[in-house]
């Protein structure tokens, strides 16, 4: 009876969405994730308004136009396979885990245990971050919009979430680190943006960054912020903060810093060599176009490089600037090398 | 737990804004992507909004939603719930998936132009929130359906629906692409937050959440109820932004922003929510009318909150907008259920009658106005004059709401008008002025009947028109209970 009724439901085809072209059954991800870009390409305008309102004429322009283009984006998949479920299941985890490192360290009143020197290092040059964070977090919420398939766009939202995650976890321990040390400045929203905004050692990023905001193609956008300024804010605000948080003593500082490279640093660089393999698979002339984008934006990279490199030398145990700048190039180098450009 | 309570640090981490020097302020937010409406940086960045949330709370609280749905839909799958529904509210759904769960995840769209086009930093982390919860409601109410593909084919167009050209679906693309995915931050902010999430998707995630759990649809109502959770919270990038605009001498420019979209949304929501609340749910499941839902939901509720920010009502209100709660989905439904093979669910008459009994109580007059068209096609069908209760031809169709013109079925002539030589249909006055108020968002668009006027749908017949609309043989619309509705009311009659 038993064999009977398996054989009855094996004998009974699953159905699918009837724009599944492939012979094998989508998995969740893909059901949920295919096709849900109806407006990319969508003639004669992508949005059911005039073909020359102003946001049809900027996606044709800066979408569809794109020299960044192929004849099927929805052939892209995320290699972590994000649902939102699957998304923030994980984050979930990983903000406990969060929770519970800050928590084991209140304890310890490990605040209060920092030395000056690293206090002041972090009020100059380190906390002023949560800045080009958020505007991280704009970008990503940039090339998500304009991408053309929803299996791009995801995980752009979800890098998206991903900056804003570490963005506040720098404003709490801005906070925490005032109170702890009677030092308000350290927290203080008009101080952070007047360093960020004026310090010399900042300049070369904000230009980066405020450039690269209106960077409007999509595929310059997506190389801009994932080939450039990524791997070079990674480096030096995950990696080599990690670092020298170690090294002073602030391991608070650092795990959690492993923690954003260990994940979210991970999920952006899987995707983004995801991608350019991608579309480097389809069209082998893209890697061409994704090189000159790479080294249009080159030399505004390396400058911010420079300044923040300045900046984190000037941290108690730090290597020369020289030394710190030529590993954050060789980073960027090396993101650039295993996406195969 | 990490000692600061979120209110210790949350100000430090929402105040990322800085004025840029690198780069223009009108390049970094392009008025098309981002209309100031005049309002200079610096004065946005007081946004403050109401509902305060971190990024840690958010993945705690939607992962333990998003648990609680899905081990619903899991559970529910191994019964035979969806089987034992009722046919008319098996239309309804089938008609909300095709029109919900793609544009929500285009709303996410809108909610990343907010994330990345508002202007203030406050505002694009609420937004970044709402984009994460518009790909949820797009994914999660996909899901839904995908997992009742074996039952039945036309939930196929849950995911087909919005790469066709079918009626219903550019009617609402069209209000849709108008209010989000191609629109700017600052009247996304008031038009898709304030104007119709404060509003209008109340009366369709809960409205309808409270039919489905008295007709036994548990996962339904788990599923749009909890999404209603999210919409709740995400609604709220609207009111700072109305108050900044205020603030600013900008008033006049919100009111009317509320005006064109609070019409485009109601026009709408009288086909989708109005049909499925009045005519396909259950008679013994109603908990209230859908003009019962409008006057508490929307003319009492929403609008006591308008008036509180010192907006005033829109112009239309009493002349226009209340008379219609009266007649609007009555005559949608009757157009719907007689072009029937136009659409993806099969419409329920919803006129037995006990039901007719209930619609008059209701809306008196009903019966009159309505009822005696009901009774020619009643009389049609059981003469077998099947033929007689389908349409020949394509109506007129509205160039705002895109719905087919109605208006004569209460005594009102349809608004033939022209724009720069064009000739234009409008179902009303509201109508024609929502248009004429911003002819650059539309004076180029095609409805599907000036389409086929333009010979681009062949053959132009009511065939071509299907094919056309993407309409395929076993999705076609029929009547839900295969007349049944009738024979009871003929028995009911003798």
């Amino acid at each position: 009876m038993t064999a009977m009724t398996a054989k009855a439901t094996a004998r009974k085809q699953k159905k699918t969405w009837s724009l599944w072209t492939e012979r094998r059954l989508p998995s969740e991800y893909e059901a949920v994730t295919y096709k849900f870009h109806s407006h990319f390409r969508r003639a004669p305008a992508p949005f059911e308004l005039s073909e020359g309102w102003s946001i049809n004429q900027f996606y044709l322009k800066n979408r569809e136009g794109s020299k960044f283009a192929l004849d099927d984006w929805e052939g892209y998949r995320d290699p972590r396979a994000y649902t939102y479920r699957r998304y923030v299941e994980d984050q979930r985890d990983r903000e406990v885990y969060c929770d519970n490192l800050i928590d084991e360290f209140e304890r310890l009143d490990s605040y209060r245990k920092l030395s000056r020197p690293w206090l002041d290092f972090l009020g100059r040059h380190y906390l002023p971050v949560r800045f080009p964070g958020h505007a991280m977090q704009m970008s990503a919420a940039y090339v998500a919009q304009m991408a053309p398939a929803a299996f791009v766009t995801n995980t752009f939202y979800f890098q998206m979430g991903n900056e804003m995650r570490r963005v506040q976890r720098q404003a709490y321990l801005a906070k925490a680190l005032a109170l702890d040390n009677g030092r308000a400045e350290l927290a203080d929203s008009d101080a952070a943006r007047g360093l960020w905004t004026q310090a010399p050692q900042w300049q070369g990023l904000r230009e980066l960054i405020e450039k690269q905001l209106i960077a409007f193609d999509w595929g310059e956008a997506f190389v801009s912020r994932n080939l450039v300024v990524r791997p070079i804010f990674d480096h030096v605000f995950n990696a080599e903060i990690a670092g020298l948080a170690k090294a002073n003593g602030d391991d608070l500082l650092s795990l959690l810093h492993d923690d954003f490279r260990n994940y979210d640093e991970a999920y952006a660089v899987e995707n983004t060599k995801a991608l350019v393999s991608y579309a480097t698979g389809k069209v082998a002339s893209h890697a061409g176009l994704l090189r000159d984008w790479i080294g249009k934006w080159a030399p505004l990279g390396e400058r911010a490089a420079r300044g923040l490199s300045e900046a984190l030398a000037t941290a108690p145990g730090a290597d020369s600037a020289e030394a710190l700048f030529q590993r954050t190039m060789a980073a960027q180098a090396k993101l650039v090398a295993d996406c195969g450009l | 737990m990490p000692k600061l309570q979120r209110r210790d640090y949350y100000d430090t981490a929402r105040d990322m804004n800085w004025a840029f020097s690198y780069v223009n302020e009108d390049e970094v937010f392009p008025e098309e992507l981002s209309k100031s409406f005049g309002i200079k940086g610096d004065e946005w960045w007081g946004w403050d909004e109401p509902y305060k949330l971190t990024y840690r709370e958010y993945v705690h609280n939607q992962a333990g939603k998003d648990d609680g749905i899905y081990s619903i839909r899991s559970t529910i799958a191994r019964s035979n719930l969806y089987d034992n529904l009722d046919v008319g509210w098996k239309s309804a759904i089938k008609a909300h998936y095709g029109a919900i769960p793609v544009p929500e995840y285009f709303a996410s769209i809108g909610e990343a132009r907010m994330a990345r086009f508002g202007r203030a930093a406050a505002w694009r982390n609420m937004a970044t929130f709402g984009t994460l919860d518009e790909c949820r409601h797009g994914q999660a109410q996909i899901y839904f359906p995908y997992c009742l593909l074996g039952k039945d084919p036309q939930f196929d167009w849950a995911h087909k629906a919005m790469h066709t050209n079918e009626w219903g679906v550019i009617a609402a693309r069209s209000l849709f692409d108008d209010m989000f995915t191609a629109n700017d931050a600052v009247s996304t902010a008031i038009q898709l937050t304030f104007t119709f999430e404060t509003g209008f998707t109340n009366l369709q995630f809960l409205g309808m959440a409270s039919d489905a759990l008295h007709v036994g649809d548990i996962e339904f109502g788990a599923l749009i109820s909890s999404i209603q959770t999210d919409e709740a919270r995400h609604s709220q990038q609207g009111e700072p932004t109305l108050r900044i605009m205020i603030q600013n001498g900008k008033k006049a420019e919100a009111q009317k922003l509320v005006d064109q979209m609070f019409w485009r949304s109601w026009k709408l929501f009288a086909l989708l929510t109005g049909i499925s609340m009045d005519y396909y749910t259950p008679l013994e499941s109603r908990t209230m009318s859908f003009k019962e839902f409008m006057q508490d939901w929307i003319c009492r509720q929403f609008m006591d909150q308008f008036k509180d920010l010192g907006m005033d009502l829109p112009w239309y209100w009493e002349k226009h907008f209340l008379p219609e709660l009266d007649w609007v989905h009555h005559a949608y439904h009757l157009g719907v259920w007689f072009w029937r093979p136009t659409v993806w669910w099969n419409p329920d008459a919803g006129v037995s009658a006990a039901e007719r009994d209930w619609l008059e109580q209701k809306y008196p007059g009903w019966n009159a106005r309505f009822g005696k068209l009901w009774d020619v096609i009643a009389d049609n069908v059981r003469a077998g004059r099947i033929g007689k209760t389908y349409p020949a031809t394509l109506p007129i169709v509205c160039n705002c709401c895109h719905i087919p013109i109605c208006s004569p079925s209460v005594g009102q002539a349809p608004r033939i008008t022209s724009h720069n030589g064009r000739k234009l249909s409008f179902c009303c006055e509201v109508c024609e002025w929502v248009w004429k108020s911003q002819p650059e968002r539309y004076d180029t668009h095609l409805s599907v009947v000036d389409r086929f006027l333009a010979g681009q749908i062949q053959p132009p017949n009511l065939e071509g028109a299907l094919q056309y609309m993407g309409i395929t043989p076993e999705v076609a619309g029929n009547d839900a209970e295969g007349y049944a509705w009738n024979r009871m009311a003929s028995l009911a009659a003798e």
